[in-house]
Parts: structure tokens; C-alpha cells; sequence
């Protein structure tokens, strides 16, 4: 614990000692980030490392398709093929998404809470440092003898508990994973309680700083019972411990308990952040305040505290009583009801609103739509005999795509959209932005949609070969997923083009309705910003700006 | 606020907040005896070591049916038994009459899959007499099964299903 205490050193709220967590600037090239303890630069290296993951992750997707673009063994042996879909699941959720979001909340919470840094700068630089050699890990496995894991992402023993070295690789990458993802959590916790401007309560903070603050909670209730899981699987691997074993007396299904006690409000933390990004886009494009604000709030940690109680609805098929089955069928679709009062929310945001289309617009709108769709079919599949009939079945597979992919990237395209102008200082190419979205819109739904028929139809997932009557729907699938992934080359051009110069300066606040107080420093975020807070009449015409606060 | 007692209040925070992810570390672990405990407590069965070795040991499950109409209850209270190659097995019903007359009622097992019916052969058994119900009564009645000795590795599990009709009073089961 010492190096959190010396961290928080280095960090000054608000004053007195303004230079001293900012070693950084003092380093040219690569130094600057190996030693980055800057809330930008973090949220930055964030930000890189997750898209080089999302890349990654995206190329195994593509041999997954490949490989299912007909029937038959094309290029890849069933062996090699799980090990493709199980790192994919990994590293697109431990590497892409879970890492985005958090640079995301590196690089605007203290922009929008008025704060100087992140409570603890040290602690943020090892929180990224530690994802590096975790992604490491888990490529290196492709190559060790057995290969990768292959056991798919929810890593079940037996298994799991039978498989190559590749797996005890997957398990060191997940503690460091963990572990980063626990440091980042205290950190976000930390600034959002802390650090907040002068007159901004927690009912008056901007909805992605909740929405950040409750995934961080997630985070440290669950991280460690997933570091746990993997490491009784460890322990039963090679230490001769029975936790998952029957023959020592132990049970497999334990593990999917515990897997999925983690597993559930996994699927929330991936989800949350998007949620409040969604919340802070649709009010600037519709030049209207967010439409019942505290009803947000309140749905976001019912659905957080719901997340705890839900995860047997994993495990439907495994075999309960069915006095628990209906019990998790019923909880989980409670859960319907908080999200339809954010869906609810965000058409009334809209409703009646002056508004424009900008790429984080739609991609927002994008979002609302497609997220909801996913969340019908989570309803489907929410029903106990029902998913008897879809568990392990291409259905699941359309149904946690429209969530992770419609839902949290898109929001994550949304927001790079978004604040990209505050981050670079330039302004995107707006028609490349929309041909970006729209793009990404059909071929997501071509890639994704027919796996709900697919699903339907009896497909099982995780298998590189299939039923001919699977084959038209599959090969839709695969040249949608192949434009799809040709689409992010755009998004990256788009990127780097805004980088160097994008199609002019960015005005301090470039979206007409911006009313946070990330849009009141310049454009490019100064390395240092709010080193003294925002002033107490700044704060408040913002807030009433927002009507979080009555007008005087 | 001071700078210095910011710090302090943030390194409070963080310092609870390190112990929240320890103790959820140990809840992970403290999942595995709660595990068993609860399994046990509600009477779930649970992996154990006899199911790791192949052939020794199957898992019947029971099913019932009442025929349309027949005024009577019918329920299976061990609905899930594993039992040993060898061994014998029990499992118990419950009858109830729910009409104001006496019936008399007869349960036709079945195996699934048939070839179950070999391994597993009935010592003693309600089906194999009609019983006759007085008007409300309720009644437990049993069946007992010798497990054959040697199982093939395949069979892990099979179900036997009684369907309740309305019988004629004498008969041989």
C-alpha cells in the first residue's frame, strides 16, 4: 500500500503544490509515456493500447469467420479455431473495451469534475503499465506447445483444468488484468469523491462521471472474484487443490458460480460506461437538457445492485431447482425495467429537441437503437425454458454482439467523436465521420443479424464447422464481418487525419449544446488543466445549463 | 481543504477501498464451503467423487404422469438418485385421492432409454399391484431397484417415468 500513499504525493488538489505529480513533461519520446503519470497522457496510452487491441482481437474475429464462410475445414483445425474464439472473448473484453472505457474516464473525468489529475497519478501510470505484458501473456500462449486456451472465455473447468500451459497463461493475464483494473477502479472512485469542483454535488456531476463511478464499484466487487476463480483453478492445475475437481471432491459447476457471480456485472461494467456516455452526446445534439436526470442515476445503480443477483441465468442448463431458476429468470428481467427507463429517457431527450446529426450523434442514436435490440433478445434468453432451447447457439452470440459491439463500441465511437476536437485540437472530417458510422451501421447488422436465425435455427457456437443448412446465413455473416472490420481501417485514418490537422482548428467548445466543464478549457486540453477549480459561477451556469441546478 | 488533508482524505479512501477488493478476494473462496453447505441445505446434488470413475455408478431420475382426468396427485420425493453399480436404490412417491371416492389406480413404468430397463431391475415396486385409493387419502408408496453390476460406461443416466391410469382392481404388476 505504500506506493498509494506516495502516489497521492504527487497529486495536489487544488493549489498548493501545482508542479509536483507532472515529471513527465520533463521527458521527450517514449520516456514520456514509460513515466506518464498525466491523466491525458494516461487516458491516451488507454486509449492506443485498447484500439491496437480492438484490432487484434478484430483479426481473430475475421478468422472465425473465415474459417465458417462455408461448411468444412478451410483454413484452420478445430483445435486452433477455439483457440481463436476463446482469445477473441478475452481480449476484446479484458483488452479492448474494459481498457477503453477506463481511458476514457482517465482522460475526461477530472476535465469534467473540475479536478487537476487523477487522485493518483503514480498508481495510474502502473495500472496501464501492468496491460502491456497481460496482452503479452496471452499472444505469447499462441505459441507455447498445446497452444492458447481454448475453452472458450469463461475458461470452465474440466476443461480448463486439463488444458496446456497456454491456459496458465490466459490465468497470469487475467491477475494482471485484474489487478489493473482494481488500481484504475480506486482511482476513479478516489477523484470522483474527492475531487469534484466547488457546487457540483454528487446529483449535480455529469452522468458519465456516475455511470463511471458505479462500473468502478462493480469493478472492485468483482475483479477479485474473478482473480479468485482463476486462481483456484491454478491451484487445482498445479498444486494438487480440489475446488473444481470431483474426484477430491470438489464440482465444476462451483466454478460457473463463481464465474458468473464476476460474469454478470462484467457484462454491466462493459455497459455502464456506455450508458453515460450515450447520456452526455444526446443532450448536446439535441440542444436539450437529459430528460429525468435522477431517474438516470437511479436506474443505473439499480441496475448495478440487480447485476449481483442475476448470473444463474447463465447457467440455466446446467441444471437447478426450479424454484432458483425462477428465481434468476425473474430478477434478470427486472432488469429490463431500469434500462427501459434510460431508453425511455434518452427518446424523450431527443423528443422535440433542435436536432443535428454529427457523427457522435448518430453513433449515439446508433446505440439507442441497436443496444435495444440487444436487450430484447438478453429478455429472450432471460426466459428459463426458453434458453434451455438457446443456450450455446448462434442466438447468444447475435444477442452479446448487439450488446458489446452495437452497444458498448459504438458508444466508445460515439465519444472519440465526441471529444476528439478537446484531445487533439482539430476538427474530424465530418463526412468521413458519418461514412464511418454508416458503414459500421449495415455491416454490423449484416454481420450479426442472421446469427439470430442461425441461432434459431440450431447452430451451436464455438464449432469451425457446420450443417449445411446453416451455409447462406453464415456466408452473409462472414462478408458482413469482413466490411465491417475493413470499415475500422476508416476509422483509424479518421483518427490519425484529425490528429495532424483534421479539417481546421477546434473552438474551445465545438458542439453548440456542450454544457460540461471539459468544453470550457481550450481546445487542445493544455497538459495541465483546472490546476485551480473552475470558479463557483462557471460550475453553476453549466449545471443550470444541464437543469441539474434551478436557475437563480 | 488544504492540500495535505485532500490527500489524506484520498488516501483513506483508497486504503478502504483496497481492503473492499481483499475481503471480496476472500468471498470468492469462502464461495466454495457456502457452496457446499448450501447444496447440502437445500438438498441439491452435487458432483462427487463416484461419478469421476465411468461405470460405476448412474443417475436415475424419476418422472411422473396422471392421466387426463384421473382426480388424483402425483409426486415424485427423490427426484434425482444416483446409486452404485451393484448397489440397490429406493426413491419414494406420494399418492393423493383428491375426489370424494374411492379409486383404484395402476402406474405403467417406462425406461428411457430402454435398454435401462436391463440394468435396472425392479426388486419391489407399487406399480406392480393396482392400488386402490380411499376418497381423500394420501399414501407413500416406494420402489426399489437393483442396480446391475456391471454398467456400461455410456450409461450415466437414465429415467424411469410412471404414468398413473385408472386401473381395474386386480391384476399382476
Amino acid at each position: 500500500m505504500s506506493t498509494v500513499i506516495k502516489a497521492a504525493d504527487t497529486v495536489d488538489t487544488h493549489g498548493v503544490d501545482t508542479h509536483g505529480g507532472h515529471h513527465a513533461e520533463h521527458h521527450a519520446g517514449w520516456v514520456r509515456w514509460l513515466y506518464a503519470t498525466n491523466h491525458k497522457d494516461i487516458g491516451t496510452l488507454y486509449l492506443w493500447f485498447a484500439f491496437a487491441m480492438f484490432i487484434t482481437g478484430g483479426v481473430m474475429a475475421l478468422g472465425i469467420r473465415a474459417e465458417l464462410f462455408q461448411p468444412g475445414l478451410q483454413f484452420w483445425q478445430p483445435e486452433f479455431f477455439n483457440q481463436l474464439t476463446t482469445l477473441h472473448g478475452i481480449i476484446m473484453v479484458f483488452g479492448a473495451i474494459m481498457p477503453a472505457f477506463t481511458g476514457l474516464a482517465n482522460w475526461m473525468l477530472p476535465l469534467m469534475l473540475g479536478a487537476p489529475d487523477m487522485a493518483f497519478a503514480r498508481m495510474n501510470n502502473w495500472s496501464f503499465w501492468l496491460l502491456p505484458p497481460a496482452a503479452a501473456l496471452l499472444l505469447i500462449s499462441l505459441f507455447v506447445p498445446g497452444g492458447a486456451a481454448a475453452g472458450g472465455w469463461t475458461l470452465y473447468p474440466p476443461l480448463s483444468a486439463q488444458a496446456g500451459m497456454g491456459m496458465d497463461l490466459a490465468i497470469f493475464s487475467i491477475h494482471l488484468l485484474g489487478l489493473s483494473s482494481i488500481m484504475g477502479s480506486i482511482n476513479i472512485i478516489t477523484t470522483i469523491l474527492n475531487m469534484r469542483a466547488p457546487g457540483m454535488t454528487l446529483l449535480k456531476m455529469p452522468l458519465f462521471a456516475w455511470t463511471s463511478l458505479v462500473t468502478a464499484y462493480l469493478l472492485i466487487a468483482v475483479a477479485p472474484v474473478l482473480a479468485g476463480a482463476v486462481t483456484m483453478l491454478l491451484t487445482d492445475r498445479h498444486f494438487g487443490t480440489h475446488f473444481f475437481s470431483a474426484a477430491g471432491g470438489g464440482d465444476p459447476v462451483l466454478f460457473q458460480h463463481i464465474f458468473w457471480f464476476f460474469g454478470h456485472p462484467e457484462v454491466y461494467i462493459m455497459a455502464l460506461p456506455a450508458f453515460g456516455i450515450v447520456s452526455q452526446i444526446i443532450p448536446t445534439f439535441a440542444r436539450k437538457p437529459l430528460f429525468g436526470y435522477v431517474s438516470m442515476v437511479y436506474a443505473t445503480c439499480s441496475i448495478a445492485i440487480l447485476s449481483f443477483m442475476v448470473w444463474g441465468h447463465h447457467m440455466f442448463s446446467v441444471g437447478m431447482p426450479a424454484t432458483a431458476q425462477l428465481f434468476f429468470m425473474f430478477l434478470t428481467m427486472l432488469i429490463a425495467v431500469p434500462t427501459g427507463v434510460k431508453v425511455f429517457n434518452w427518446i424523450a431527450t431527443m423528443w422535440q429537441g433542435s436536432l443535428t446529426f454529427e457523427t457522435p450523434m448518430l453513433f449515439a442514436i446508433g446505440f439507442v437503437c441497436l443496444f435495444t435490440v440487444g436487450g430484447f433478445s438478453g429478455l429472450v434468453l432471460s426466459i428459463a425454458p426458453v434458453d434451455t432451447q438457446m443456450h450455446d447457439t448462434y442466438y447468444v452470440v447475435a444477442h452479446f454482439h448487439y450488446v458489446l459491439v452495437a452497444g458498448a463500441l459504438f458508444s466508445l465511437f460515439a465519444a472519440v467523436y465526441y471529444w476528439l476536437p478537446k484531445w487533439t485540437g482539430y476538427m474530424y472530417h465530418e463526412g468521413r465521420g458519418k461514412l464511418h458510422f454508416w458503414w459500421s451501421m449495415v455491416w454490423f447488422n449484416v454481420t450479426f443479424f442472421p446469427m439470430h436465425f442461425l441461432g434459431l435455427a440450431g447452430m451451436p457456437r464455438r464449432i469451425p464447422d457446420y450443417a449445411l443448412q446453416f451455409t447462406d446465413f453464415n456466408t452473409v455473416a462472414s462478408v458482413g464481418a469482413f466490411c465491417f472490420g475493413l470499415g475500422q481501417l476508416l476509422f483509424f485514418y479518421n483518427v490519425i487525419h484529425t490528429i495532424r490537422g483534421g479539417v481546421g482548428p477546434a473552438p474551445a467548445s465545438p458542439w453548440e449544446g456542450g454544457n460540461t466543464l471539459e468544453w470550457e478549457v481550450a481546445s487542445p486540453a493544455p497538459h495541465h488543466t483546472w490546476e485551480s477549480p473552475p470558479d463557483i459561477e462557471t460550475v453553476r451556469r453549466g449545471l443550470i445549463a444541464q437543469a441539474v441546478e434551478e436557475k437563480p | 481543504m488544504t492540500s495535505s488533508t485532500a490527500q489524506r482524505k484520498n488516501q483513506v479512501l483508497a486504503v478502504k477501498l483496497g481492503l473492499l477488493a481483499l475481503l471480496m478476494f476472500g468471498f470468492g473462496y469462502a464461495l466454495s464451503p457456502f457452496y457446499a453447505a448450501f447444496c447440502q441445505w437445500l438438498g441439491i446434488d452435487r458432483a462427487d467423487a463416484s461419478l469421476t470413475r465411468p461405470g460405476t455408478s448412474i443417475r436415475v431420475e424419476f418422472d411422473v404422469n396422471v392421466a387426463p382426468g384421473l382426480p388424483v396427485a402425483m409426486q415424485a420425493l427423490d427426484g434425482v438418485v444416483t446409486a452404485q453399480a451393484g448397489g440397490l436404490l429406493k426413491s419414494r412417491f406420494v399418492l393423493r385421492n383428491d375426489s370424494d371416492q374411492a379409486l383404484t389406480v395402476r402406474a405403467v413404468p417406462s425406461f428411457a432409454p430402454v435398454r435401462a430397463a436391463g440394468l435396472l431391475q425392479k426388486l419391489e415396486c407399487f406399480c406392480f399391484d393396482a392400488l386402490t385409493l380411499q376418497a381423500r387419502e394420501t399414501r407413500e408408496v416406494t420402489v426399489v431397484l437393483l442396480i446391475a453390476e456391471q454398467l456400461p460406461l455410456e450409461m450415466g443416466a437414465a429415467t424411469l417415468s410412471y404414468s398413473l391410469q385408472r386401473g381395474a382392481a386386480a391384476g399382476a404388476g
